[in-house]
């Protein structure tokens, strides 16, 4: 079997699950959770991970910032074998009602990218797949934790929507902070386009760590990995149920 | 908002919470009659029939809202405007899947925005997504009936005469590009009540049944298509039920 071009796996490598972080650094963190990882590849910034979680092959592989990244990822997986698969990440809270370390779940995504623009016009809904939110939902109240769910935005210029960004951020955010959109991020709204139309299903979960109208920010890793280590238990739990 | 509503003729609370949503005023005088307990209707102006009943002994009424984006628009604002909380567009789609034949049911995830109305509320990337909620209580419903269905996305759109089986030139080609992304069919409404809905956070979900197939052509007969109307009315009221006792439940 021929590698990935990008992602070096071969088809067999990883499981139908999949959990997508942003960032590499947290491929072995999340791997943590499975029976006797392996690392199967690093390239770029794509790590790839296989293991098992009560009985399903699961992996973790990194998609790096933003959708160009995201978008080849994804495609490299599903051509791999992948059926299942949940972006685990950070996110910037557009709502005064989410607080730092809140989960999120995303049931779609504003497509303020460019790369989705490239498969389909932008009058295309990015949404998750229903089995896959139904699953994360079910799995975060079954771990007694609490989530908000609904539409988040996925953009390109983190310069210009971020707490770093140039003062006139919020102007900017305004129209989608009033359309009670929970949340700005970089990949899903790729993720959720390109898994409709490969057929395969594609979920996200978040947890806050910035808030764009209050301005507060978490930079300590030590206090993010915690709410991942929880993140990535309930997408297996997640993956599990939808297995049953 | 004590007024009456400028165009529903209506003040508040004077139409029960949750809401089907047909295009067709017939299809609202159908389901007002045949399939609410105790039925009166409350309103007739312009494409807007109002019909308050019961169901499953729980509250529920039920509005047409003419063909188009436009028109839905209004209804939803105007019902939003006086207290209703669940909407369920109840209609008919035309299939662009070769596997969705006239006849089936498609419960909708999303829609395409190929309409003008949801435009001027909210910029394009804006997703036209149906609650999760609705969606689920839906899917439980249809499986408690025993009723198939498709599941996914469709395309909202404005003007018939140009993608539809009497549209003017080829057609065909003008849809080929949705249904090569595995969009399920085209209608009318969805997309702006979908936005709408998650603006004004009220819950909106979408039952169809196809009636033709753009991609093969093939069309329903009247008593088949009126008994796959009759499954998505049934489903759809008992979602309305379930959604107001907050027991959408699960798949």
């Amino acid at each position: 079997m021929k590698k990935m071009h990008h992602l070096q796996i071969e088809p067999g490598q990883i499981g139908e699950f999949v959990i997508m972080p942003g960032d590499p650094g947290r491929c072995h963190l999340i791997a943590e959770h499975f029976e006797n990882p392996q690392l199967i590849a690093q390239s770029r910034e794509y790590v790839t991970y296989t293991g098992k979680y009560k009985g399903l092959t699961v992996s973790v592989t990194s998609t790096g910032m933003g959708c160009p990244s995201a978008a080849i990822a994804l495609e490299e997986l599903i051509m791999s074998g992948a059926k299942y698969l949940v972006r685990l990440g950070t996110t910037g809270a557009l709502q005064k009602n989410i607080n730092l370390g809140d989960i999120i779940i995303a049931t779609s995504a504003v497509r303020l990218e460019g790369t989705s623009v490239e498969y389909i016009p932008i009058e295309f809904p990015a949404i998750a797949d229903i089995d896959v939110v139904d699953a994360l939902i079910r799995a975060t109240r079954e771990k007694n934790l609490k989530s908000h769910t609904g539409i988040i935005m996925s953009h390109d210029a983190f310069y210009k929507g971020s707490v770093f960004a140039d003062p006139d951020f919020l102007k900017r955010e305004q129209v989608w902070i009033d359309s009670n959109v929970l949340s700005v991020e970089n990949e899903s709204s790729a993720l959720f386009t390109i898994g409709y139309l490969r057929k395969v299903k594609v979920g996200t979960i978040l947890t806050a760590v910035a808030n764009h109208l209050t301005r507060e920010v978490i930079t300590d890793e030590g206090k993010i990995n915690p709410i991942f280590h929880q993140m990535t238990d309930i997408c297996l739990e997640a993956f599990n149920n939808i297995n049953k | 908002m004590e007024q009456v509503q400028y165009h529903i003729r209506c003040k508040k609370d004077e139409v029960n919470k949750a809401v089907l949503l047909p295009g067709d005023i017939e299809r609202a005088d159908y389901i007002g009659t045949q399939f609410f307990r105790d039925s009166k209707k409350i309103v007739e102006n312009r494409e807007f029939h109002i019909y308050n009943g019961g169901y499953e002994n729980k509250p529920v009424a039920v509005c047409s809202t003419g063909i188009g984006c436009m028109s839905a628009a209004v209804a939803i604002e105007e019902l939003t405007n006086i207290g209703c909380k669940y909407f369920i567009r109840v209609g008919t789609c035309g299939s662009l899947s070769p596997e969705i034949n006239p006849g089936d049911i498609i419960i909708v995830t999303g829609a395409v925005r190929g309409d003008g109305a949801s435009k001027e509320y909210v910029p394009i990337e804006y997703p036209a997504v149906a609650d999760y909620r609705t969606i689920t209580a839906l899917r439980n419903r249809a499986k408690k009936e025993g009723v198939d269905y498709s599941l996914g996305i469709i395309r909202t759109h404005d003007a018939f005469y140009m993608e539809s089986p009497f549209a003017f030139g080829d057609y065909k080609k003008r849809v080929a590009i949705w249904a090569e992304a595995g969009v399920l069919a085209i209608e009318n409404e969805s997309s702006t009540l979908f936005v709408i809905g998650s603006l004004r956070k009220v819950q909106v979900g979408a039952i169809l049944v196809a009636v033709g197939n753009l991609i093969t052509g093939k069309k329903g007969t009247k008593d088949d298509l009126q008994k796959s109307i009759n499954k998505t009315i049934t489903i759809a009221a008992g979602a309305l039920v379930d959604l107001q006792e907050g027991k959408e439940g699960k798949i």
